[in-house]
């Protein structure tokens, strides 16, 4: 189909209407899904004085698997201890968990309206599966590994500490577009 | 006038209930993460192959909406910025942390929302992609003793720009907006310059 | 005619035009309160005849053996004063420097001064500027002298009487003072020191230890 002949010319498909031709309805105009998130964003900051996140839900449920193998283990480490605290509320009952639950269901929900949910992997044609799951994980590792580091992720530090103007959180916004355009070229081979 | 947002700071409602409070704006976060395309890799990435620059303008369109928001609801006394949480600034970390995690974002193509929000769209290299965030929260977490100097280092406290540049508050907001509008157009003419090269 | 132009604008410039008119207004915005506020006169005046606002010395006591630390205790006097002799677990924020004190609007505030009359004052300031859990010592530290440090007692007290004799007796011990017969000079006379007291742990300050991370990302 015309479509194949494209992405095997030019590695990266970007038009919508070959989104459309593949699956589902084409994506809401960036500008309106910003407003959206932002607003939601906005919510957060007025209903309860925090903002958004997800890096944390990913500590939050690490400690917990931690400590339910070994509590000495998590209560000794200074990083995943924090996450258990006295042991009087349980380490997932945390508002990013719960937050992120919530962004399974609303991603689920959005993508079922618009018939974008199927059962795929995202890569190039030429690439192997395989080889886009090695990356995938690899990338996830470096990823759960800076976001720690940095104290946050692109929801937590670059949405919610950019719209209250956090001074690290800008730094660390334009960090984060530096790595990722610095290696980029080098990562093309999963989308051809 | 008396304040009284942020609603949880001044005790309306209690833990339990801002648990459903954190569903439910996780379900709103998760629904227009989708919506923008977010739960898909390949969208996301092309952002750095600039060929379509939507993660740009859904970032920074949110950023310009909630910070308008904060500064006009704090400026009416309806909003109480001061309880709003800031995490403290602590330079090196973050910024050295936001170079791992822009590499890991390229590498992987998602970052810990986007990655639930695709695993939740079905795609097996967003739950793959998860995995690997836990194994390096796994890896961080039993190096802290390595990285907890780098990790303290540098702190600033919580820091706002204005308070940085020493420029009033409603200053900053404004040039954040222009900085938005310009960085807007100008995407318009990259993503403008790569579809003729498509073509 | 005017509307002409605005409807020839792409969904997105009139987003772009939004954002420069709200960006361009916000030049003028001040998120901090600044410092000429509204108050409700009747509402605090209703507050001040229910004496919903005070704290009695004897409540602070026992607010403080309690260990309490869901309050913070304010002495509103000068720093040379305070170093003279403050009430454990207060803390010096000098009147004036009040209204940009490191105070945050959600926490209880308790404020004291010699005789009152600043911490009254200062009591004013913090409900102007939004602050709602905040209260006086009632009598300030010289009622603190009379009630706790150096009590008197009567000579000839019924059983139940002795029991909270004995009680306050240990309070003013506990705070360095002493309780005095009827004919000895009057409190405020009595030269004050600076105890030292071991309150443990929570000194005014929620025991972070074992609290579990709840903010950030």
């Amino acid at each position: 189909m015309a479509s194949t002949m494209h992405e095997a010319v030019r590695p990266l498909p970007r038009s919508d209407a070959v989104v459309q031709a593949v699956v589902g309805r084409p994506y809401l105009n960036p500008y309106l899904a910003g407003i959206g998130l932002g607003l939601i964003l906005l919510a957060a900051f007025v209903v309860m004085g925090r903002g958004l996140g997800a890096s944390g839900a990913f500590s939050a449920t690490v400690a917990w698997a931690v400590d339910a193998a070994s509590p000495e283990r998590a209560a000794g480490n200074e990083f995943l201890a924090p996450y258990i605290g006295d042991g009087s509320t349980h380490p997932l009952k945390a508002w990013l968990v719960f937050e992120v639950i919530g962004v399974f269901a609303g991603a689920l929900l959005s993508g079922l309206l618009a018939g974008r949910v199927r059962w795929t992997v995202e890569k190039g044609p030429r690439v192997s599966v395989a080889g886009r799951l090695g990356a995938a994980f690899a990338g996830g590792m470096l990823m759960g590994f800076g976001a720690h580091l940095a104290r946050g992720c692109t929801s937590g530090q670059a949405l919610t500490g950019g719209a209250l103007l956090n001074a690290g959180a800008w730094a660390f916004m334009l960090s984060v577009f530096a790595g990722a355009y610095a290696v980029a070229h080098w990562m093309r081979w999963q989308w051809r | 006038m008396e304040m009284t947002a942020p609603f949880y700071k001044y005790g309306l409602f209690g833990d339990e209930a801002s648990l459903l409070v954190a569903f439910l704006i996780g379900i709103g976060f998760g629904f227009f993460l989708e919506r923008a395309g977010f739960g898909s890799a390949r969208k996301l990435v092309a952002q750095f192959y600039l060929t379509d620059l939507a993660v740009f303008k859904v970032m920074f369109t949110a950023i310009v909406t909630a910070m308008l928001g904060v500064t006009y609801l704090a400026w009416m006394g309806l909003l109480d910025l001061s309880l709003v949480y800031l995490v403290p600034t602590h330079w090196a970390p973050q910024i050295l942390g936001g170079l791992v995690l822009g590499v890991g974002f390229v590498v992987g193509g998602y970052c810990p929302g986007t990655s639930v929000a695709s695993l939740a769209t079905g795609r097996l290299d967003g739950l793959v992609y998860a995995l690997g965030i836990g194994a390096g929260t796994v890896g961080f977490a039993f190096l802290f003793p390595l990285l907890r100097g780098l990790y303290y280092a540098t702190p600033a406290g919580p820091l706002t720009l204005p308070q940085l540049l020493h420029l009033p508050y409603g200053v900053v907001v404004f040039a954040v907006v222009l900085m938005a509008l310009a960085g807007f157009y100008g995407a318009s003419l990259i993503e403008a310059r790569a579809s003729r090269k498509e073509g | 005619m005017s509307r002409a132009w605005f409807s020839k604008l792409s969904l997105e410039q009139r987003l772009a035009l939004a954002a420069l008119m709200l960006g361009g207004l916000a030049l003028f915005a001040r998120t901090d309160g600044g410092n000429v506020v509204r108050l409700d006169v009747k509402e605090l005046a209703g507050i001040v005849e229910r004496e919903e606002d005070h704290v009695t010395p004897l409540e602070l006591a026992d607010w403080i053996l309690a260990r309490r630390a869901d309050y913070r205790l304010i002495d509103v006097r000068s720093d040379t004063e305070y170093a003279e002799y403050h009430i454990p677990t207060a803390e010096n924020v000098p009147v004036g420097s009040l209204p940009d004190a490191a105070l945050l609007r959600n926490e209880t505030i308790v404020l004291y001064s010699d005789g009152g009359i600043h911490a009254y004052q200062a009591w004013l300031l913090l409900r102007a500027k939004g602050y709602r859990s905040v209260y006086t010592l009632r009598g300030g530290l010289e009622q603190w002298k009379e009630d706790v440090l150096f009590p008197v007692f009567a000579e000839n007290a019924s059983p139940d009487e002795q029991a909270r004799i004995a009680k306050l007796r240990e309070v003013s011990r506990f705070f360095g003072g002493k309780p005095r017969s009827g004919d000895e000079a009057p409190a405020a006379a009595i030269a004050l020191e600076l105890p030292r007291v071991d309150l443990g742990a929570a000194v005014g300050v929620v025991p972070r230890q074992g609290k579990k991370k709840k903010e950030g990302c």
